[in-house]
């Protein structure tokens, strides 16, 4: 398949589902993905030597992609709409989005292709400018199009925010780890303790989050240590006993009394709440805000992204330092490392409670942004979710972490339901009562996180936008040379 | 700098951390392990007969135990592969055999002559189709990993876990007629086995000779799972002793390469070790369906990781190891659940898991450098 097709196409199927599953002026922002997409894909794959010749292809094939975000609005509009629900008119909408969502991925396609023309440093720069500037007007744009996507944005880039973590752990160093919610509860929990007036301690969310983290990441070193001597799955299978411990623990931890030897030194106490949790936890306050209110997302998404972009910056930092190499050489060849004079022991031990800092503070976030804690967000399937995001973007790439982590959080969090209730919608108008029961968002999850590691794995390894080594890595017996190798950067 | 920088490391190195993490273990385990011991032997020595109890109850767990456990050190025997889905096959085989059970309509009611034979049926069935899924499973998810990184297999692995655990939440939805209502109304709601086995007190008889205080209780269902589980493991271990096919495993167990210049075929080989350990957990899954009366999508986890536990216990890829594992895991937990909670049963599971794999990966049983990591 020719490299201009597939990247149209690639936004084109993006922006069109997008605009199928959910109605009305969506498929303006439809647009705007497709065009994205489209755009930086062809700015990946195609030299282009004016930024005229780079616009002029980008909007032919943002343009392209646009007829699949027409033919998905026009479709949900004009065929499955009338079917769910006969009253809906409003064709006016259909066509006015269709229209807009057509325009807006030529342009910014159009825009991604001219800036690619740019000699390197700067257009790496100016695409980047461009993708923040999207994200910090995402608030007003998702109040114009009356999305009202903004509840579940903030709780994706806390995951995403974790899956970063996690790389760290499982992408650099190379220790797989399945346990990781467990450090994402303790964050929480630490901040349920502290900030709330559960225990009657009532700090300030700024000093508890700091702190979270800090027990976070010593939880990282205290369980990290036992499992110093071992590798691979024994490893992996290690770190998922401490996951199912953690929420266990802070499960039955309800009713905890201590008795040694005939002395009762702690008799009923209520440490974690149990099953009902710790409610409600302290928010955060700023002065010219106020008190962070959970009827208005705006402040939490500002405040979470200024935490990510400092993550980022922070990670990569870590990555090209002294530290970072080291876990990059021991995820290569421990013994080799060792013998080159890496700690190893140290090496990990960092490796393990850094991953686990990142995942404590956004425990403490997440917890403060419900205002509520329960065992059951710190289950299994949230520690396998963290590790579908990390695989599926790419290990070791934090621009693939954050696309995994977008594509998977999104899906689960946006895509899911609103599929699930067009699905329920169609289903009821069938006669058959099996398919009326299905609730599509809840009984089809595990299968999709399944099936998307089991497809991975068979057939791509290293995800889909992997770092050059472990490309190299994973395929190292192919024939085919290595592609964008040498691209790397270098400290 | 070369120097002052690999003199600071050598610095670094003096800090004994291994040793300190080992006297943490150690602390932990004397304050949160030792200590509620000590409590716990006077409970059982207060009363022996509650113990025995506990003891009969724990070695019919331990018996399905050992028969999961029996699919993770097979499978990791020949290639060395943590097979997570395992405990998902062996709850697909319980929904199997309910299916079977309701399309037979077997109830409480069914004469002994008819349903004898009929549970051997299902059990068969069951068997059969639990092997061929593993078959497939192995045959779609793991085979074109095999010589890939060692994670890349363990969370394929994970991945075929969720989908069956998904089939087994969908399969709730299979209410056809035939089925005679074994799926009840909620789709996701545990199901529910008609009690086919029976239980009535084996030792009933003892009471009266023993007077008022005899309260041991074996039921007749105790000694049929006992009795069905170690068949299977010892025709289990006659197979790979004896046999062939048998011999043709243990010698791709020991070198994949030597065994295949020896003109063993080495796919069929790892095909009938997943084959072998999926009927185990089929026939796991209709035992303990009959025993406990339930089946829900989500038993397969614990359950595989408590088979998982004991298989490492005894020492993975050693079969009689692992049959002790399981004795011993089930056991220990039926222990916890009286003793401790019930609700703590898992972490000490884990816990257990954890201290196994940290102190002595090669398991009880198992030889030195066991872990081939």
């Amino acid at each position: 398949m020719n490299k201009t097709t597939r990247a149209w196409l690639t936004g084109g199927i993006f922006g069109g589902l997008i605009a199928l599953i959910s109605a009305g002026l969506i498929g303006f922002l439809a647009g705007i993905i497709a065009g994205m997409i489209t755009g930086l894909l062809i700015a990946q794959t195609t030299i282009l030597r004016t930024p005229f010749e780079g616009f002029r292809r980008g909007v032919q094939s943002g343009l392209i992609a646009g007829v699949f975000v027409v033919v998905g609005q026009l479709l949900r509009g004009l065929l499955i709409n009338p079917i769910i629900d006969p009253r809906h008119a409003g064709l006016q909408a259909v066509y006015t989005a269709a229209l807009g969502g057509l325009m807006l991925s030529g342009l910014v396609a159009g825009l991604f292709g001219a800036i690619n023309t740019l000699p390197v440093p700067r257009n790496r720069t100016m695409s980047l400018g461009l993708i923040i500037l999207l994200v910090i007007a995402y608030p007003w744009l998702d109040q114009l199009l009356e999305l009202r996507f903004m509840n579940e944005i903030i709780p994706v880039i806390v995951f995403v925010l974790m899956a970063l973590g996690l790389n760290i752990v499982v992408g650099y160093a190379g220790l797989l780890d399945l346990g990781y919610a467990a450090f994402f509860a303790i964050g929480a929990y630490t901040t349920g303790l502290l900030a709330s007036p559960h225990l009657g301690v009532n700090l300030s969310i700024w000093i508890a989050i700091w702190i979270a983290a800090a027990v976070a990441a010593i939880f990282g070193l205290i369980l990290g240590a036992p499992t110093l001597p071992l590798r691979g799955d024994y490893l992996a299978i290690v770190t998922l006993g401490f996951g199912e411990i953690v929420p266990i623990a802070v499960n039955n931890l309800d009713k905890l009394s201590i008795n040694i030897l005939g002395y009762n030194i702690v008799k009923d106490f209520d440490l974690t709440g149990g099953p009902k949790g710790i409610n409600p936890i302290s928010r955060p306050w700023l002065p010219f805000i106020g008190e962070f209110r959970a009827d208005s997302p705006i402040p939490w998404y500002y405040l979470i992204l200024v935490i990510m972009a400092l993550s980022i910056f922070f990670i990569m930092r870590l990555r090209d330092s002294r530290i970072g190499r080291a876990w990059m050489a021991m995820r290569e060849d421990e013994l080799a490392a060792s013998s080159m004079g890496i700690d190893i022991v140290r090496t990990k031990l960092m490796a393990f409670s850094m991953g686990a800092t990142f995942s404590g503070f956004a425990g403490a976030f997440y917890g403060s942004y419900i205002s509520a804690i329960f065992p059951s967000s710190f289950a299994f399937d949230v520690s396998v979710m963290l590790l579908c995001m990390v695989i599926l973007g790419g290990m070791g790439n934090i621009t693939g972490v954050i696309v995994g982590g977008l594509i998977i959080q999104l899906a689960d969090r946006l895509f899911l339901p609103q599929l699930s209730q067009l699905v329920q919608k169609l289903f009821e108008k069938s006669d058959i009562s099996v398919l009326k029961e299905l609730n599509f968002a809840s009984d089809f999850r595990l299968l999709l996180f399944g099936l998307t590691l089991v497809i991975m794995m068979n057939i791509r390894p290293e995800g889909l936008l992997p770092s050059a080594d472990v490309r190299a890595e994973l395929h190292d017996g192919d024939d085919e040379p290595v592609v964008g190798a040498g691209v790397k950067q270098t400290a | 700098m070369a120097t002052q920088s690999a003199r600071t490391s050598a610095g670094q190195r003096s800090i004994p951390w291994v040793l300190i993490s080992r006297i943490g273990i150690l602390i932990f385990c004397v304050l949160f392990l030792l200590v509620p011991l000590i409590g716990v032997v006077g409970e059982m020595i207060a009363n022996p007969q509650l113990l025995v109890r506990q003891l009969i109850i724990g070695l019919t767990n331990g018996a399905y135990i050992a028969l999961i456990a029996m699919g993770y050190t097979l499978v990791y025997g020949i290639v060395e592969m943590i097979n997570f889905a395992h405990g998902e096959v062996y709850m697909i085989g319980a929904f199997i055999a309910l299916t079977l059970i309701g399309l037979f309509d077997l109830t409480e009611k069914t004469p002994y002559s008819v349903r004898i034979p009929m549970l051997l049926l299902v059990l068969v069935i069951t068997m059969f189709c639990t092997a061929m899924l593993n078959v497939v499973i192995e045959r779609l998810a793991y085979r074109r990993l095999r010589n890939a990184s060692k994670l890349a297999p363990l969370i394929s692995a994970i991945g075929v876990s969720f989908v069956l655990q998904n089939v087994g939440l969908l399969w709730g939805y299979l209410r056809f007629p035939a089925m005679n209502g074994v799926m009840g109304v909620n789709a996701v709601a545990p199901k529910s086995f008609p009690s086919l086995l029976p239980n009535d007190n084996i030792l009933a008889g003892l009471s009266s000779a023993f007077g008022e205080n005899f309260k041991i209780r074996l039921a007749g269902k105790d000694l049929i799972v006992v009795i069905v589980s170690v068949s299977l493991l010892i025709a289990l271990y006659l197979f790979i002793q004896r046999t062939r096919l048998g011999k043709a495993m243990r010698a791709t167990a020991q070198d994949r390469s030597a065994a295949e210049l020896m003109g063993i075929d080495v796919n069929r080989t790892i095909s009938l070790a997943f084959l072998l350990g999926g009927a185990m957990a089929g026939a796991a899954g209709l035992l303990v369906g009959l025993y406990n009366g339930t089946a829900v999508f989500t038993m397969g986890f614990t359950a595989g990781l408590r088979s998982f536990t004991a298989a490492v216990l005894g020492g993975i890829g050693n079969i009689v190891g692992a049959m002790l594992g399981g004795l011993l895991i089930g056991l220990i937990s039926a222990l916890s659940d009286q003793y401790l909670s019930a609700k703590w049963t898992n972490a000490v599971v884990f816990g257990i898991l954890v201290i196994i794999l940290v102190l002595r990966p090669m398991g009880l049983l198992g030889e030195e450098g066991g872990q081939k990591a």
